[in-house]
């Protein structure tokens, strides 16, 4: 039993044990995921250290993170940097999200319904114990 | 993949493999026909999205379309054999007849009309396929500020189109074609447009693949040219 192997761990065995346990949580990152359509929102928990969770954007990015959780995202151009599909709205948690760099800058100039926290989900990576809230536009299908 | 039931399902054009040809070594050109019934627009430098059937879920694979929107039912792409490339191993392997899927289209790199300057345009590589239709659109225009084009390749045999560029350039005074083998464009850039010029007014339409391209970018807009007129796709 689990339990009692814990149990028996001497007093300084079983410290190093839980502290092993409370980094890891530690580490753990939370997306709320609200979308603009009025679909029920989604919360996603994972493990930063664990990226790549599949092919398409950065590793550990918003995009990264929603298509392996089976949460929809545009990204009409594979996640390369080269389009705005998968334009999201940040609304709380920007400071644990990689910074942007100018080629995100300039694209998400010409995005639609561009705000001061708006993101490429492709290009921005969730640190470790970040808690971030999006927002996925309704529009972005026919923004290129 | 779960979709949310309001997510709006894009438009998917089924298009077929009608010819192909080796345009350099290790590169490919694919022409794809549009059946009569899909209709399909787009303006000179944006890309399209292949959904190539490989595990699972589609994936994506976006390629420039080298051909002009005046064309619009027949596109073509061109893309090199990336080694360990498992969306171009899937292209190449394709026969004439063969169905290619895709979306779009899309990007922001794009020329719809010249602008009222100087335009200059920097290629490397297959970074020249965008380029190609928004130098044909260019010059369509009645205007009379100077095209330039410079295009880097590893050698004379991987530069793509070039015949076109120099009859253009023979039919058309305003249009120079530049071929570079062997110089980096960021020692042209340096040469020809920063260092001893103080005209910033140019326009510069800059694709290729990797650092080189937002290095190209960085020298300009630090040059002194507007960061706006500074026009980019890295790949």
């Amino acid at each position: 039993m689990a339990g009692s192997g814990v149990l028996a761990l001497s007093r300084r065995g079983c410290y190093r044990t839980l502290g092993l346990c409370h980094r890891r949580n530690l580490n753990m990152a939370k997306l709320r995921v609200l979308f603009e359509s009025g679909a029920p929102e989604r919360t996603i928990e994972f493990d930063p250290a664990k990226a790549p969770f599949q092919h398409n954007g950065r590793p550990g990015s918003i995009l990264d993170v929603l298509l392996s959780h089976g949460v929809h995202l545009e990204h009409a151009c594979g996640g390369n940097c080269a389009c705005t599909t998968c334009h999201v709205i940040v609304k709380t948690g920007e400071g644990k999200l990689s910074e942007a760099e100018e080629n995100e800058l300039d694209l998400l100039d010409r995005a639609p319904g561009l705000t001061s926290t708006s993101r490429l989900g492709c290009q921005a990576v969730i640190q470790d114990d970040a808690e971030i809230t999006v927002l996925r536009p309704r529009f972005t299908i026919n923004a290129a | 993949m779960e979709r949310e039931s309001d997510t709006p399902q894009r438009v998917t054009y089924a298009a077929t493999v009608e010819r192909m040809i080796e345009s350099a070594p290790g590169t490919r050109s694919l022409f794809l026909r549009l059946p009569p019934s899909q209709h399909f627009t787009f303006i000179p430098g944006q890309f399209i999205s292949c959904l190539l059937p490989l595990d699972g879920e589609p994936a994506i694979r976006p390629y420039s379309i080298a051909s002009s929107p005046e064309e619009p039912a027949r596109l073509e792409i061109c893309l090199n054999l990336v080694p360990g490339g498992v969306g171009s191993r899937y292209l190449f392997s394709l026969a004439v007849g063969a169905a290619v899927r895709f979306t779009g289209p899309w990007g922001r790199f794009t020329l719809d009309r010249q602008p009222q300057a100087e335009c200059v345009f920097l290629a490397e590589g297959t970074g020249i396929v965008p380029i190609r239709p928004m130098l044909w659109r260019a010059l369509q225009s009645r205007d009379t500020y100077p095209l330039r084009l410079h295009y880097a390749a590893a050698s004379a045999s991987h530069l793509l189109y070039a015949d076109e560029f120099e009859r253009a350039a023979r039919e058309q005074p305003r249009f120079t074609f530049a071929p570079l083998l062997g110089v980096s464009l960021v020692e042209l850039v340096t040469q020809h447009y920063l260092a001893g010029d103080t005209d910033r007014t140019r326009h510069f339409y800059i694709c290729g693949v990797g650092t080189i391209i937002p290095q190209l970018r960085d020298l300009l807009r630090r040059g002194g040219y507007e960061r706006r007129a500074v026009h980019y796709e890295k790949w």
